[in-house]
């Protein structure tokens, strides 16, 4: 039951927040924090007792018989470590919005609706609970981007929630017809949506083929996947600092679990078949999202389209089908969630609010006026890099090993291209907002100092800084969790 | 027959009667002369009584602690379980529109405008507990009759008086078509109780049959091609009356069309002939309902796309003849009435002082001048897009359920009824698009010039019935097992 308190604790303070009078945000952010901080707590506890691969905290209960749909929440390995990324974006998302003031306690009621469908999608071990989840958290994020965004807001919601809800009718497809193929050993129909269940059973080969694509990109879609990954940058633009930090941080990864729990759990035979068709898609992704954030002039951007180029390694560590890429791309799940939604608190709300422009030719020589704004930010694009001694750097690397062993050369050379690209581009953008001279200063720019940050900042940066240094350095803090489910799914998946 | 067993049967009907009569009778005789908002006062209590009387002998129907016959002569009657919940539910739905209708004196003819709807809610019951072609055939007309003379009853309207005068002229031919499948059906079968049609054989005058039936039902359900009445009506009926028509008729008529195809189930030949044309309306309509809405600006105008679209996905559930794609079918029919009508409920609390029929942008602004009406909203539209855990969700996962069902041995996407269930969901993905399009006026922009739509006063009733339909629409999508559970008997 533990676990299952995330959710409820967050379904409660939707509505605790949602109910809370309009004028009074000064208590409301004290109440959305303390929900949101106990979420984490709650994340913590069950990461504290945790242990083996399977799956623990297991709650089964009938829900709707007629229909072969039940209520399972559990967890592993594999959704621990994106349990503690949602709890810790969770609690930053609240601290950058320290200082919202608009419709407060809507914001907070769509902001923990979206936070209390994420934590259901992860603990999910039933498809259809999982899918009831997945689509209880596209309707806020609407609501968090056209409300309270900036510019195209109601363009970007609409677009990011169209994206979303026709990659979810194709998992509904799927999903239905995993339902009724699905067989146990002796060929007898198991019609159950049970994910336990269905793991251990048959479905014909053939149907893989088809079914493989078609819960893969359902999934990837939201996982920011080429083609359909143009959703994310506007999205992520116009929403607010919080929405899109848990856009990036946390709901992309929706997706990519998605994808891994259940693409790659339920269909191994289309999962194998397909894999270096991922593969090839991965490494677009990962090389075009960094030479699009090369070009970008809108700093938002920049992060939007390296957060596409970091989830083509989520994917590339999926395509690899062993325990090394795999490990690699769970890590990858909780480092980019981390310092995804770092990049996008400092850019959008710490950068923003004082220079009140994103756009990198506007901006002259920040680091005069904020410097330790700027160190921390050249902190947070290292990580992001994937400097060694950051989270970023262990989970690429598990990547890239990963694919050494089961992809062609090429696709390990394209990644490792995107890795230089990604270099380029953190550099090269860091430069231009922090240490390039502009030709014509413009007279509006403030000769002073910009106010340093404040508490509820510094808290959310040191917050998230601190766990992507931590995972960076004691990488086994969650390897030690993450392999041994997923050595247990590669055996299901090779009988 | 037992007349004493067929007077307890029909009392639900008979108290309504009852009630319908005294309501005249009081508004004619002591309530002359009175003021309109005491003649609209009392007719609505007595309507209500009237309801409530019935419902409540039929919940002791449904609980059984009445003796009750199974049957009548050539089903005539079919009372079990299944229907009689049907038929309570739209008693408790019309008893819903009765504070509706009340909010806005649109017409002297008080009695006239509660006897009908009154009249409306019995030949619903009498429709969905039928299963005798020319009774079933009867009380729908009682239906139809009823709902064209309500849409007309805002005489100041002009375009009201043009939309039911299309009303009728439609209604009245495909009525002529359905009355003349059901004579062709009867020519063919020699039986006019539907429960003993069995062992049909496939026959061109059957499948023309159900050709002309489907035109006839396809009216009543405002299926495309036969929806071109639906926009218009909607919109100039009297928004209460428009609720009606997008709900408790849509029920009867649903229900209906299932009692009618039930005989085809054990002929597979025949089934077979008829899927592609069920099929084929199913597609147009979810274009036409779909793609239609996208570019109104007017809401009810919206919502009568909304509800072509809906009765398109309706058809996916009935296509796999099975047990379970009926009891989708009717699960889908009842989940979306209910947020309909909740639906127009809201948009006629805000309206009703407006004096025009409202576009989308009167409602910018509603989250802040009435934060309650605009989140029942939020539930009621979300509900028809279908976004879980609203019980429009679980009714397209079901009819989707029940079509692939109905075909287990597919197993490649071209196979059984992927492809139709596929067009559905994307379908869905675009209905999306214009639901939030209204919900971002009532949710998401400020009112224009400040100064935001705002409803005169609620009232205890119609609050009541909001809320209700609110917490039956979220509680259904939650804990739906009990009343499936009905519907499977």
């Amino acid at each position: 039951m533990t676990a299952l308190l995330t959710l409820i604790l967050s379904f409660i303070g939707a509505l605790v927040c949602g109910l809370m009078p309009a004028g009074a945000h000064r208590q409301i952010r004290w109440v959305a924090l303390a929900f949101a901080t106990a979420g984490l707590g709650v994340s913590a506890v069950c990461y504290a007792n945790y242990s083996g691969g399977e799956f623990a905290d297991l709650v089964e209960a009938d829900w709707i018989p007629s229909l072969g749909i039940g209520f399972a929440t559990g967890y592993d390995g594999i959704s621990l470590p994106l349990l503690l990324v949602t709890g810790l974006v969770a609690v930053c998302g609240v601290l950058f919005s320290w200082t919202l003031e608009s419709r407060a306690n809507q914001f907070y009621a769509f902001y923990f609706a979206l936070i209390g469908g994420v934590y259901g999608v992860f603990l999910s071990l039933d498809l259809f609970l999982l899918f009831v989840f997945y689509e209880i958290a596209v309707v806020p994020k609407y609501f968090l981007i056209a409300i309270w965004g900036g510019a195209r807001r109601q363009f970007a919601a609409m677009k990011l929630v169209l994206y979303s809800f026709g990659g979810s009718a194709l998992v509904l497809l799927g999903m239905l017809a995993v339902f009724f193929l699905a067989q146990d050993a002796n060929g007898e129909a198991l019609k159950t949506f049970n994910l336990l269940a269905l793991q251990q059973a048959q479905i014909p080969a053939a149907a893989q083929q088809w079914l493989f694509p078609l819960i893969f990109v359902g999934f990837a879609i939201m996982g920011g996947m080429w083609p359909f990954h143009t959703w994310a940058p506007t999205g992520h633009v116009a929403a607010p600092t919080a929405a899109s930090m848990l856009l990036a941080g946390v709901v992309m990864k929706l997706g990519a679990y998605g994808c891994l729990r259940v693409a790659v759990g339920l269909l191994p035979a289309g999962a194998q078949a397909w894999a270096s068709w991922v593969a090839v898609v991965a490494v677009i992704n990962i090389v075009y999202g960094a030479l699009v954030a090369l070009k970008q002039d809108d700093f938002k951007y920049v992060i939007g389209y390296s957060s596409v180029s970091h989830m083509g390694f989520v994917l590339l560590g999926i395509a690899t089908l062993n325990l090394t890429g795999l490990t690699g791309a769970v890590l990858q799940m909780f480092s980019h969630g981390v310092i995804g939604a770092l990049l996008f608190a400092l850019v959008g709300t710490v950068i923003y609010s004082r220079t009140k422009t994103r756009m990198l030719d506007e901006l002259h020589r920040l680091i005069d006026h904020m410097p330790g704004i700027a160190w921390v930010f050249v902190a947070a694009g290292l990580a992001s890099m994937g400097l060694p001694g950051f989270s970023g750097f262990v989970s690429e690397l598990f990547v890239l090993l990963g694919a050494w062993g089961s992809l062609s050369g090429w696709i390990v050379g394209g990644a490792g291209l995107g890795i230089l690209l990604t270099f380029g581009y953190t550099l090269v953008k860091i430069h231009e907002a922090f240490f390039r001279e502009r030709k014509r200063p413009d007279a509006s720019q403030a000769k002073t100092a910009y106010p340093p940050m404040t508490l509820p900042e510094k808290t959310g940066v040191a917050l998230l800084l601190g766990a992507a240094l931590l995972i960076g350095l004691c990488p086994w803090l969650l390897t030690d969790k993450i392999s041994p489910s997923l050595k247990l799914m590669l055996e299901r998946l090779a009988n | 027959m037992d007349y004493q067993q067929l007077l307890l049967a029909l009392l639900p009907d008979l108290l309504v009667v009852i009630a319908l009569f005294i309501a005249l009778g009081v508004d004619y005789s002591r309530l002359r002369g009175s003021a309109l908002a005491k003649r609209y006062q009392v007719a609505c209590q007595i309507s209500a009584a009237g309801l409530i009387a019935g419902l409540a002998v039929l919940l002791l129907q449904i609980a059984g602690t009445m003796p009750l016959m199974k049957s009548t002569a050539d089903g005539q009657l079919v009372l079990n379980t299944g229907t009689l919940t049907l038929k309570a539910l739209l008693y408790a739905m019309g008893l819903g529109v009765l504070p509706l209708a009340k909010r806005d004196p649109i017409t002297p003819q008080v009695s006239e405008y509660f006897a009908l709807l009154l009249l409306a809610t019995l030949g619903m019951g009498f429709v969905v507990t039928s299963r005798n072609l020319l009774g079933a055939f009867v009380a729908l007309e009682l239906v139809s009759l009823s709902l064209y003379a309500m849409t007309v009853l805002n005489q100041a309207k002009r375009a009201s008086a043009e939309a039911a005068l299309k009303y009728l002229t439609f209604g009245a031919v495909s009525s002529g078509f359905l009355l003349f499948g059901l004579s062709y059906l009867y020519g063919a079968t020699g039986k006019l109780d539907l429960t003993q049609m069995t062992g049909l054989q496939h026959s061109p005058m059957l499948v023309l049959a159900y050709l002309l039936i489907f035109v006839g039902l396809g009216f009543k359900l405002a299926l495309a091609p036969f929806h071109l009445w639906a926009p218009d009506v909607y919109q100039n009926a009297p928004t209460p009356v428009a609720g009606w028509i997008g709900s408790g008729s849509k029920i009867a008529a649903a229900a209906l069309l299932l009692a009618l195809l039930q005989p085809v189930f054990d002929a597979p030949k025949l089934k077979a002939a008829l899927i592609p044309a069920l099929a084929a309306l199913a597609v147009l309509s979810m274009v036409v309902g779909n793609l239609g809405a996208l570019r109104q600006t007017n809401l009810k105008r919206l919502l009568a796309y909304s509800a072509i679209a809906n009765a398109g996905y309706l058809l996916v559930g009935v296509v796999a003849f099975s047990a379970a794609g009926n009891a989708s079918v009717i699960f889908y029919i009842v989940v979306y009435s209910l947020a309909s009508l909740g639906a127009f409920g809201v948009v006629a609390v805000l309206t009703d002082k407006l004096g025009r029929e409202a576009e989308i942008s009167d409602f910018n602004g509603c989250w802040n001048t009435s934060p309650g009406l605009a989140v029942a909203f939020l539930v009621f539209l979300l509900s028809m897009a279908g976004i879980p855990p609203l019980a429009g969700f679980l009714g397209k996962f079901y009819l989707f359920f029940a079509a692939i069902e109905a075909v287990p041995e597919a197993a490649t996407w071209v196979d059984g009824f992927y492809w139709l269930v596929a067009f559905a969901l994307i379908m869905s993905v675009v209905s999306l698009y214009y639901y939030l399009r209204v919900l971002k006026a009532f949710l998401v922009v400020p009112a224009d010039n400040g100064a935001a739509i705002a409803p005169s006063k609620i009232g205890w009733a119609t609050g009541i019935t909001l809320c209700s339909l609110a917490l039956a629409v979220m509680a259904l999508g939650l804990w739906p097992e009990p009343f499936l559970g009905l519907l499977k008997n």
